[in-house]
């Protein structure tokens, strides 16, 4: 029972909740590993709530957070979470939204179609 | 009997909702303030009566207000992006775009090209596709545009990063010169973008109208050869600057002209793009003496 415990104070102590975020993206995936082609575990929309979290069991590139989303722990890109919550399209066009009718097949879509860009920006002069 | 007591449930629910009253709103309905006007007078209660029915009226319009709101198409440049990414969703297994690709650094050499031609704090998305269908394109967003490049044209022609971030600079020139807009854009479009629908069912008929434009522009209408000389010229200003540049766009359209010449599976390609011969003639020094 003692061993229970101890195990179980160790497994929390290993994990710890760094902040919740917000996700960009009108659309996404929470990856099953730090790659963009990895699959999905759920798909996400824009301004969905992410607990980012810190594990010594997971070691994740500079580019990617591991997240918990309900019951999925997985991998988001950095650069699709923010502090803040973001201004959506669905959020600020829901009747709209809502009348498009968007099947589940085009929601994955849509969130691979995020993981597949290439986003970049040139320099301020 | 079941079904009775849902209809009267659902009745019950739709009066209370359309009935539904501010809590302040419903305590100044419950006292009588005729009868006990000059006391409350005395009292200065009346003011604060006046006072909360004016926050009252405020909360109510800003109610209504925040409910308007709901109901009102996106603005024409939110339009567009939309309408660019829902393409490239509908039309996901045509264009083969969810594949695993190399990292083959195309954004730093374009973001470079952009920098080095004067173009600063442009954000944009390139999205690399399997398939030969679609050789390459520009589609409108609102704060980043959308590249789109073929790998199999690329590997076919062993492209350098260069070379692709002219294909891309191009493709961007066009862009900016508004042809993709003006050859899709539609009358609906520009009459609801922004406006209000409450009331009326959202016309979801605008999106599909917008993206059948797409389609026909991006496989089969292409651009006019007034355009592509336009697109040609400017691209040619803004490489005269960088000689390297410039040298590498005439090389990379001459490539061009004898790989479609030569590949059945490109044939479309003049069709959509008036032609890289005809661009090669614009260019040339001996034409602009004519």
């Amino acid at each position: 029972m003692l061993s229970i415990i101890f195990f179980a104070e160790v497994t929390l102590a290993e994990e710890r909740v760094v902040g919740v975020y917000y996700f960009i993206p009108t659309f996404g995936h929470v990856h099953q590993s730090a790659m963009k082609t990895s699959p999905s575990l759920t798909t996400i929309q824009c301004s969905h709530p992410l607990k980012v979290i810190e594990s010594s069991k997971v070691s994740v590139g500079p580019e990617w957070a591991f997240v918990q989303v309900a019951d999925y722990k997985g991998f988001v890109f950095k650069s699709f979470l923010s502090e803040k919550r973001p201004s959506c399209l669905q959020g600020k066009y829901p009747k709209f939204f809502d009348a498009l009718n968007l099947d589940l097949s085009e929601l994955y879509y849509w969130g691979r179609l995020n993981d597949h860009f290439i986003q970049g920006v040139t320099r301020v002069k | 009997m079941r079904l009775l007591s849902l209809f009267i449930l659902l009745f019950v629910q739709s009066s209370f909702a359309q009935n539904e009253k501010l809590q302040d709103e419903k305590e100044l309905e419950v006292v009588d303030f005729s009868s006990i006007k000059k006391v409350l007078q005395q009292d200065g209660l009346s003011e604060a009566v006046k006072k909360k029915e004016k926050q009252i009226k405020a909360i109510k319009s800003e109610q209504i207000k925040i409910e308007n709101e709901r109901y009102v198409y996106p603005s024409e440049n939110e339009l567009w992006e939309f309408a660019s990414e829902y393409w490239l969703i509908k039309n996901a297994q045509i264009l083969n775009w969810d594949f695993e690709k190399p990292d083959y650094g195309i954004e730093k050499s374009f973001a470079e090209v952009m920098e080095r031609l004067g173009f600063y704090q442009k954000k944009f998305k390139i999205l690399l596709i399997n398939s030969p269908t679609l050789v390459k394109t520009a589609l409108p967003g609102n704060e980043a545009f959308i590249l789109i490049l073929s790998v199999p044209f690329i590997r076919s022609l062993d492209l350098s990063k260069l070379e692709i971030s002219l294909i891309l600079f191009e493709e961007f020139v066009r862009l900016e010169q508004g042809y993709f807009k003006q050859n899709t854009s539609t009358e609906k479009m520009r009459s609801l973008a922004g406006t209000n629908f409450q009331g009326r069912k959202a016309d979801i008929s605008m999106v599909e109208e917008l993206l059948k434009k797409y389609h026909l522009q991006i496989f089969e209408k292409g651009f006019n050869f007034q355009q592509m000389f336009e697109v040609t010229k400017k691209v040619d200003a803004y490489l005269k600057s960088s000689p390297e540049l410039w040298n590498a766009y005439f090389g990379l359209i001459g490539k061009i002209d004898r790989f479609v010449k030569s590949n059945t599976q490109y044939k479309d390609y003049v069709k959509l793009f008036p032609s890289p011969e005809m661009q090669i003639k614009w260019l040339s020094p001996e034409e602009k003496n004519l």
